[in-house]
């Protein structure tokens, strides 16, 4: 079985040369309040996506991130490649707005089997091979979790409809990816931004067997479900942390308060 | 408590709003608003050896064998407030709380939506109070995929669907009218949107 590295190099400063798998950063932004991070990750994206609403968040907080500077100045730098989805929640001058700056507008308001996050990741997945094509694609996508929680779910729902593709949905608290059971993982801990709070979940299906290296608790050839045993409130110690599962688990960890 | 009440005195507020239980590990809690309730009479139970369960698990426990009053004469409904949002690997085990504990009624409640069980044990029949929640609703195979799910009452109903991570799952669905009804082969989580007003 192939080993799959994961690290969240995403939210250094700088991301380092040589470091890992390179990754080529796409940015999907949904209509929560942005991550107090969110110029980070957009510096690092190749590619920034607004989903429907997430484009009047960019408007309106990003301007907030940046209090000493005059908002129509940080609204050009920080302006999104795309804007996608169903059209129901954008405001129209933020629409006017970022299309006379160039942006590409696509209405999928007739599409309603699914969600704006859906559209997006294929969108980046179908139509952005620049992106896609030297390095491995990361996409980033802030503002999935919290608000309501059917939201929440769906959102969740698409990393394991797209478990081939690496996801980051991130909050200001946590941030959350797939591990797919196709491969071991070798997790790297940046741990000035990340940690030490983690979890790893079986969504969806039980786990018969998973084993870990790393972490406070470690499973051996442990059983997980809900209702029974899930790992929660586990603690990683040191900078890595190996997973192997008979299934597909979600990795979560907590994000520093800086 | 005293901010949801910003026109009355605070500490006419605190000892209005005061807890009977205060339980969990005491790693959060802050001294000065201990001593408070403590001096109050509230009952302070430490868990602090017991780092096998979260705090919310211990709450469900003490709920459950302790409080008998509370169980005895009518069926228990624990609302509870916080279990979701923040740590994401808190709100999962809060989540497991709910699948842990499926023969009690546990409804997790944030600003926006509130959630829970719908035991494979039992059909049911959802009635909904349109005044305060909906229309957004969610029905969510969390710990195992269900080869069938019924409802009626959504406006994308299910008819002996297959729902499961990866593929179908029912979320951004609408309640169209005031009765709900779902069954299944798997225990589903409800969650519906609670109005802003």
């Amino acid at each position: 079985m192939d080993l799959m590295h994961h690290s969240s190099t995403f939210l250094l400063p700088t991301i380092p040369l040589h470091h890992g798998p390179s990754l080529t950063y796409a940015l999907v932004v949904l209509n929560q309040t942005l991550p107090r991070f969110a110029p980070l990750l957009w510096k690092h994206a190749q590619l920034r996506l607004c989903a429907d609403g997430g484009a009047n968040r960019v408007f309106d907080e990003m301007p907030l991130l940046f209090p000493e500077e005059d908002a129509s100045d940080v609204r050009r730098r920080y302006k999104p490649d795309v804007i996608k989805g169903d059209m129901d929640s954008i405001r129209k001058e933020v629409l006017d707005f970022y299309r006379s700056l160039g942006t590409e507008i696509i209405d999928k308001s007739h599409d309603q089997d699914t969600t704006d996050l859906h559209k997006c990741i294929t969108y980046i997945r179908d139509f952005a091979p620049d992106v896609n094509k030297s390095s491995q694609l990361c996409i980033l996508v802030a503002g999935a979790l919290g608000g309501r929680y059917d939201h929440e779910m769906g959102n969740l729902n698409v990393l394991y409809c797209f478990s081939a593709l690496r996801i980051v949905l991130l909050s200001d608290d946590s941030l959350i990816y797939l591990l797919p059971r196709t491969h071991h993982h070798e997790i790297h801990i940046q741990t000035s931004v990340e940690g030490p709070h983690c979890g790893l979940i079986p969504i969806g299906v039980p786990s018969r067997s998973s084993t870990t290296t790393g972490l406070r608790w470690n499973l051996n050839n442990t059983e997980m479900r809900f209702g029974g045993l899930i790992s929660s409130s586990n603690i990683v110690v040191g900078e890595k942390v190996t997973v192997q599962s008979d299934t597909d688990l979600l990795w979560t960890i907590s994000i520093k308060k800086l | 408590m005293p901010l949801l009440f910003p026109e009355e005195d605070a500490s006419d507020v605190r000892r209005r709003y005061k807890p009977d239980v205060i339980k969990g590990d005491m790693d959060s809690i802050r001294k000065e608003v201990l001593d408070f309730y403590r001096s109050l009479g509230t009952e302070i139970i430490d868990k602090s050896h017991d780092q096998d369960t979260t705090d919310l698990h211990k709450c469900i426990t003490y709920i459950r064998d302790f409080a008998p009053d509370v169980n005895k004469s009518s069926q228990l409904c624990i609302l509870v407030a916080g279990a979701l949002g923040g740590r994401y690997d808190h709100e999962m085990g809060n989540l497991n709380v709910l699948y842990c504990f499926s023969a009690l009624r546990i409804v997790l409640l944030s600003d926006d939506s509130l959630i829970y069980l719908l035991p494979r044990t039992h059909h049911h029949e959802i009635h909904i109070q349109t005044s305060v929640e909906g229309p957004h609703c969610g029905l969510i195979p969390i710990g195992v995929p269900s080869r069938s799910s019924t409802t009626t009452g959504l406006r994308w109903n299910l008819n002996n669907t297959e729902m499961r991570f990866g593929g179908l799952i029912s979320s951004s669905n609408i309640v169209v009218g005031e009765k709900v009804t779902v069954q299944s082969d798997t225990d589903l989580l409800w969650t519906i949107s609670i109005k802003k007003l």
